[in-house]
């Protein structure tokens, strides 16, 4: 029964999608908040240096409330119900001011993160433009030779990071696993070859001209850094470029060719992941060194360009989507809100399913790294974000 | 009478037909919709056991769906999970330190 229930959700869902339509527009998008990192005393590559609260301008009681809001919990095991934090992690200042673990989680457990591994492909992204290996305004099939076919030879690799391929794909979970392109890409007739089963999704849109956050994307794009390199090279790639100058010990998972799932599954510490939090609050710098281009932190906080001529449709809603990160902001120019009213405007972050989210906050000089396994949705980030807004003093 | 059974069976016809056609539409994706279940289970079993290194108990909860399994297996000396549901079987292998579970 259950089974038919998802079945017809799948097509209804299917239906909604394809009717929706709507206008252009022409009004500004929102500006950028201008990254002006202060000079850092130490780098975290070995670990975080540890302080209060109120020595980094974090009112302790208020801090109080954000971890009661964090840490309660209404449900159990059994029914997967309510909040259910894992592990936060903040940094005010280059210091960490408050960690907090839940669930038999620790300060030594790796932790999955789905989505939030799609920002490290950004990285990655950025790493190989920095070297030469790539140009993202490069059609992307000269790094990713299957999408030299007609109609998809326009696909650039920036289109692929601001989620604008114009390759159909569906992004949906649990309530239409049917005709789910990122669940068939993960489990089923995709999962073999990701990238390739993405690669192989007709064209709906003209490339980028409509944004719509797809995992397949960013498995392209993690198959196209494969340029250059051979197999031993590529496999080593996120070690060498991002995990061992940052510090970081992480599990980052392939599927059966050998390319890794940049969509989804990634796993390291909390502490860890605040560390890549940081390389953005940075500007991509680390240790006083660029690993990122110049203005790549800011393309990758800057609103897609292709929502001025998005049709709207309804998950348009949901975020409003960089490159490889999501924003805080709405959108303005096409009537989309923010999702998030009571966060800093200039937030963004990597952010995964069931609650993942590492938040990087340049006005208030702060990483903020959430994870859990949230399954009803009563997790409320604007509410988090609030209370995190509401806990700085100075 | 003759003219109401003459209607339904149309309208049962055309039902049929409809839904006939569906399926044949739609037949990649509800071919592949079984093996939904085991994979999704095996798949993040594995890394929640091998990767995330978490209690059984704390895996089955994690992986677990709606839909009840048929059978489960860790095979923790050869790491894998074989999880078997809806008619069809998955295998999920550890694969080393850096790379974690895939699918087989």
């Amino acid at each position: 029964m259950r089974q038919i229930a998802m079945l017809l959700c799948a097509g209804v869902a299917g239906l909604c999608f394809w009717t929706a339509c709507g206008p252009g527009g022409d009004a500004q998008a929102p500006q950028l908040f201008p990254l002006s990192p202060p000079p850092r005393s130490y780098w975290p590559t070995r670990d975080w240096q540890i302080s209060a609260p109120e020595t980094e301008g974090i009112d302790p009681a208020a801090l109080k409330k954000l971890s009661d809001y964090l840490f309660t919990r209404s449900g159990d095991e059994q029914n997967r119900a309510g909040i259910r934090t894992d592990a936060v992690v903040l940094i005010r200042n280059g210091k960490l001011v408050y960690e907090q673990y839940a669930r038999d989680f620790n300060a030594s457990s790796r932790h999955n993160s789905w989505s939030v591994a799609k920002s490290f492909v950004n990285a990655l992204a950025g790493r190989a433009q920095l070297q030469g290996r790539i140009d993202i305004d490069q059609p992307a099939w000269r790094y990713y030779p299957p999408l030299n076919t007609p109609g998809k030879r326009e696909i650039k690799l920036r289109h692929l990071l601001n989620m604008s391929s114009g390759l159909s794909f569906q992004e949906e979970y649990e309530f239409a696993p049917l005709k789910s392109t990122v669940v068939a890409m993960l489990y089923t007739s995709g999962h073999h070859d990701m990238a390739r089963f993405t690669g192989e999704q007709e064209m709906r849109a003209t490339p980028g001209e409509y944004v719509y956050y797809s995992s397949g994307d960013t498995n392209v794009v993690m198959a196209a850094l494969h340029s250059g390199l051979n197999d031993q090279q590529y496999a080593s790639l996120p070690w060498d470029e991002l995990f061992n100058p940052l510090g970081i010990q992480a599990v980052w998972e392939t599927d059966q060719v050998g390319t890794f799932i940049g969509s989804s599954y990634l796993y390291m510490t909390a502490r860890d992941y605040a560390k890549f939090g940081f390389l953005y609050l940075n500007d991509g710098v680390w240790e006083g060194k660029r690993l990122l281009p110049e203005g790549w932190v800011d393309f990758s906080r800057t609103p897609a360009p292709g929502y001025a001529t998005t049709r709207p449709y309804d998950e348009l809603e949901n975020a409003v989507y960089g490159a490889q990160f999501h924003l805080l902001v709405g959108y303005p120019p096409t009537g989309i809100p923010s999702k998030y009213p009571d966060a800093p405007e200039d937030a963004f972050m990597a952010k995964g399913h069931w609650g993942q989210v590492v938040a990087i906050i340049p006005s208030l000089d702060i990483v903020l790294v959430r994870l859990g396994d949230d399954r009803d949705g009563n997790f409320d980030l604007n509410q988090m974000m609030r209370l995190l807004k509401e806990a700085v003093r100075r | 009478m003759e003219t109401f059974k003459k209607i339904s069976l149309t309208l049962l016809s055309i039902t049929a037909l409809l839904v006939a056609l569906w399926i044949g539409a739609n037949w990649r994706h509800l071919s592949a919709f079984p093996s939904i279940l085991p994979s999704f289970y095996a798949k993040e079993y594995c890394s929640c056991y091998f990767v995330m290194e978490r209690s059984e108990a704390a895996c089955h909860d994690f992986a677990r769906q709606w839909l009840k399994i048929d059978s489960f297996e860790l095979d923790k000396d050869g790491r894998r999970v074989i999880v078997q549901g809806m008619g069809r079987q998955a295998v999920a292998r550890y694969s080393g330190e850096r790379t974690g579970c895939r699918l087989e």
